[in-house]
């Protein structure tokens, strides 16, 4: 099995001007970030309502797709799959890369990144940031320790494997609580929240690992039995489905009670209800599941890597949903009165991310790209050729 | 003369051994040093009946005093104190118009997310912001029900006619009403609560709360007072009266 | 025979490297400045500083941190050995704290926000 895994050529020009287009991002990337440090956050469009702009989008959803894309590896080791089992060194892989481009936005959209460090010095035990900060570090430390028995210590690959799970859970939903804690915010401020983002997690990080192994496979020449593509696809059905479950009872509770239901009509029909119709309703649930669930394009592997993108951008979608409409959406500091203020107290915050924003977020996907495409040049992540197990059969539409 | 210089020498040097001794212990010595008093818990108390809803006086004192800036830019002006208009949705209650600050809360929510302690509260319940110490994450802003925080999106001067006697603003750090930290330990009262009385309102009260013989304890005692979001338990020290 | 462990050969030869390397530098910086000779000051106001002089040359940044970080959390404010107290016998920030600090190359960033005289 182990002679079965070998790194691909990386020779190709293709493969050099991805190289380099991922390289270019990265610069601008450095190039925005360094542009908003020296002048300051007034040359974004953040506000004093909408703290957390675009790049807090593109962090969290790598963060979040993060441990998602670990979940490939969990099959195999954990939930015993013995048929994913060739693509746990791609998984844990890919989990490291995009929560280094996704750490690497955060804490360069702080307002005062040349303070990074204080973080080390000072800590505060009871903020849900300290704890990220051990939960993304442990993780990379636990993800680098379950490529190390794969590759080496076959015979502790189920502890180490079954500890990376534990943690991507954990992970998942410190990120989730980050928001689901905050008691002043009723948008996110719910149990629920953790769950969902796992949820959502799950979904998008199944179906980035859809799309580059389809798209690497390809363009390398290996060979990959469809059977795998389809398997990988129930995995997205069901996550995406469970994203639907999680969303559909949290606004179903939000909108029974009389104290919560202002804020579940706003998501429905405020200012921000074609990114939550739109981006989380449509693009990332419904159509994705449509795709799927017809026989055409469910069974073919474009129609199933199209969904896969509908997913992310749902993803992404999510993230924007719960960042911008939960901090848009106006305090009621005094309930039963209409409130105004200098301050913009009582009305809807605007917000509409400017483009410095958005190539730092692109910089921060390059950087999990450059990592990608240079991780399986250089290392034997991938085998030569998927196979699928004989008698093997997966549902299909 | 000499003997001047050297009784100044000499109290340089004991504060100088002190430094290294133990910290904090050198300063008992001097006589001129003021220290936040863990046993106080400095409060406000705001009568909604008495505010003129045509009086920005608090608001514009706050500015003077604190070198608050204005960038022009409604959505980025820093506000610590602002005066809101609330008009009863129902139209049963008469409309009304308040200073809203930092509620400097008892369990403040700002505090607990903070990830570097920058955010903290003072022995005497003042919590305050350390901008040595901030890293710009915002995760406070998010955090507060209240509205009371703003970042610092543009890099500041200071104003004409502003006081040299409190900083100007790095840009990229969170910051919010203070209960005018430097005139309290100075013995003397927030600069909002001053100007308000000056006008002759007298709708802001500050006292410490734990002394059971100031004017604000005995208020709170003896008539109705609410706080902001009591539902969230973050037992704010600003109350409000006739709300 | 003494066998020297390999790290620590290197971290010698670095140390090493680094004090040659430290004067010329030195050197370099201040011809490039015109500098030379001790930095002239301004002549203080007062009788006397709150720290002898030479404590006051090496180890003010720390007093200063220390200060701010009791003042800031803990309220403990001395008039002594304030800001603006040292204001009042330096009143020049160029005439003063600058003209060691380029000579040395240092950018402290407390006056980005306090207040101290040009």
């Amino acid at each position: 099995m182990i002679d079965n895994y070998r790194a691909i050529e990386g020779n190709s020009s293709s493969y050099f001007s991805l190289l380099a287009l991922f390289g270019t991002f990265v610069a601008i990337g450095a190039g925005a970030f360094f542009y908003i440090e020296h002048n300051g956050h007034g040359v974004t469009n953040m506000t004093n309502q909408v703290v957390w702009g675009l790049p807090h989008v593109f962090a969290i959803s790598l963060l979040v797709m993060a441990s998602g894309a670990l979940n490939l590896a969990s099959m195999a080791t954990v939930f015993g799959a013995k048929h994913y089992k060739q693509f746990r060194r791609f998984s844990a892989f890919l989990a490291i890369a995009l929560l280094a481009g996704g750490l690497a936005v955060l804490v360069l959209d702080l307002g005062r990144p040349d303070r990074m460090l204080l973080t080390m010095i000072h800590m505060n035990f009871k903020s849900m940031f300290t704890w990220n900060v051990f939960l993304y570090s442990g993780f990379i430390v636990m993800c680098f320790l379950y490529l190390w028995t794969m590759m080496q210590h076959e015979r502790f690959v189920k502890l180490a494997g079954s500890a990376a799970f534990g943690f991507r859970l954990i992970l998942t939903t410190g990120t989730g609580s980050i928001f689901g804690v905050i008691a002043a915010r009723d948008m996110f401020h719910s149990a629920i929240t953790a769950p969902t983002f796992i949820a959502v997690s799950l979904s998008a990080g199944t179906a980035l690992s859809l799309i580059l192994l389809v798209v690497t496979f390809r363009s390398t020449g290996r060979e990959m039995d469809i059977k795998l593509v389809h398997g990988l696809r129930n995995m997205l059905v069901f996550f995406t489905l469970l994203v639907a479950y999680l969303i559909v009872v949290e606004k179903f509770t939000s909108l029974y009670a009389p104290n919560t239901d202002d804020v579940a009509h706003y998501v429905l029909g405020g200012a921000h209800k074609m990114l939550y119709w739109g981006g989380v309703v449509v693009i990332g649930v419904l159509l994705p599941l449509l795709v799927l669930f017809m026989p055409a394009s469910g069974n073919s592997v474009g129609g199933i890597v199209f969904a896969s993108i509908c997913s992310i951008a749902g993803e992404m979608a999510f993230i924007a949903h719960v960042l911008f409409a939960g901090q848009a959406y106006p305090f009621d500091m005094f309930p039963g009165y209409e409130i105004t203020s200098v301050f913009l107290d009582g009305s809807v915050g605007v917000y509409w991310p400017s483009l410095v924003e958005l190539l730092l977020g692109l910089g921060g996907m390059a950087i999990t790209g450059l990592i990608y495409i240079l991780g399986i040049k250089f290392f034997r992540l991938l085998p030569k050729k998927a196979v699928a197990p004989e008698g093997w059969a997966p549902w299909s539409p | 003369m000499t003997m001047d210089r050297r009784s100044v020498l000499g109290l340089g040097g004991a504060a100088a051994a002190g430094v290294m001794l133990a910290p904090g212990l050198h300063l008992i010595a001097a006589p001129n040093k003021t220290e936040a008093d863990g046993n106080k818990r400095w409060a406000m108390l705001i009568d909604v009946n008495k505010c003129a809803s045509d009086c920005t006086a608090c608001t514009s004192a706050c500015r003077t005093e604190n070198n608050v800036p204005m960038f022009g830019d409604p959505t980025r002006d820093i506000h610590w104190i602002r005066k809101v208009e609330l008009k009863d949705k129902s139209g049963r209650r008469p409309s009304v118009s308040l200073p809203v600050l930092c509620n400097h809360c008892e369990e403040p929510p700002c505090v607990h997310v903070c990830p570097t302690e920058a955010s903290f509260v003072r022995k005497d319940g003042i919590v305050l912001v350390d901008k040595h110490r901030c890293i710009g994450c915002r995760y406070c802003m998010i955090a507060c029900p209240y509205k009371a925080r703003s970042l610092v999106y543009h890099k500041t001067k200071l104003p004409e006619g502003g006081n040299p006697d409190v900083p100007i603003r790095g840009s990229g750090v969170v910051e919010k009403c203070t209960f005018c930290v430097h005139r309290v330990d100075d013995g003397k009262l927030p600069a909002c609560v001053e100007a308000c009385n000056r006008e002759g309102h007298g709708a802001m009260l500050f006292g410490d709360l734990n002394d059971p013989e100031s004017e604000i304890a005995k208020r709170i005692k003896s008539v109705p007072t609410t706080t902001v979001r009591k539902d969230l338990g973050l037992e704010p020290h600003v109350h409000y009266q006739g709300l | 025979m003494v066998r020297y462990p390999p790290l620590r050969v290197i971290q010698v030869l670095l140390v090493a490297l680094l004090m040659c390397a430290a004067p010329l530098a030195v050197q370099a910086e201040m011809g490039h400045n015109h500098q030379s000779g001790p930095v002239k000051l301004q002549k203080p106001k007062g009788t006397a500083c709150v720290l002898p002089e030479e404590q006051m040359r090496r180890t003010h940044m720390d007093y200063l941190k220390h200060k701010r970080a009791v003042t800031v959390r803990e309220g403990v404010r001395v008039r002594d050995e304030s800001l603006k107290n040292c204001i009042s016998c330096h009143p020049s920030k160029k005439k003063f704290c600058e003209q060691c600090h380029k000579y040395v190359g240092v950018k402290p960033d407390c006056f980005e926000c306090h207040n101290y005289p040009d």
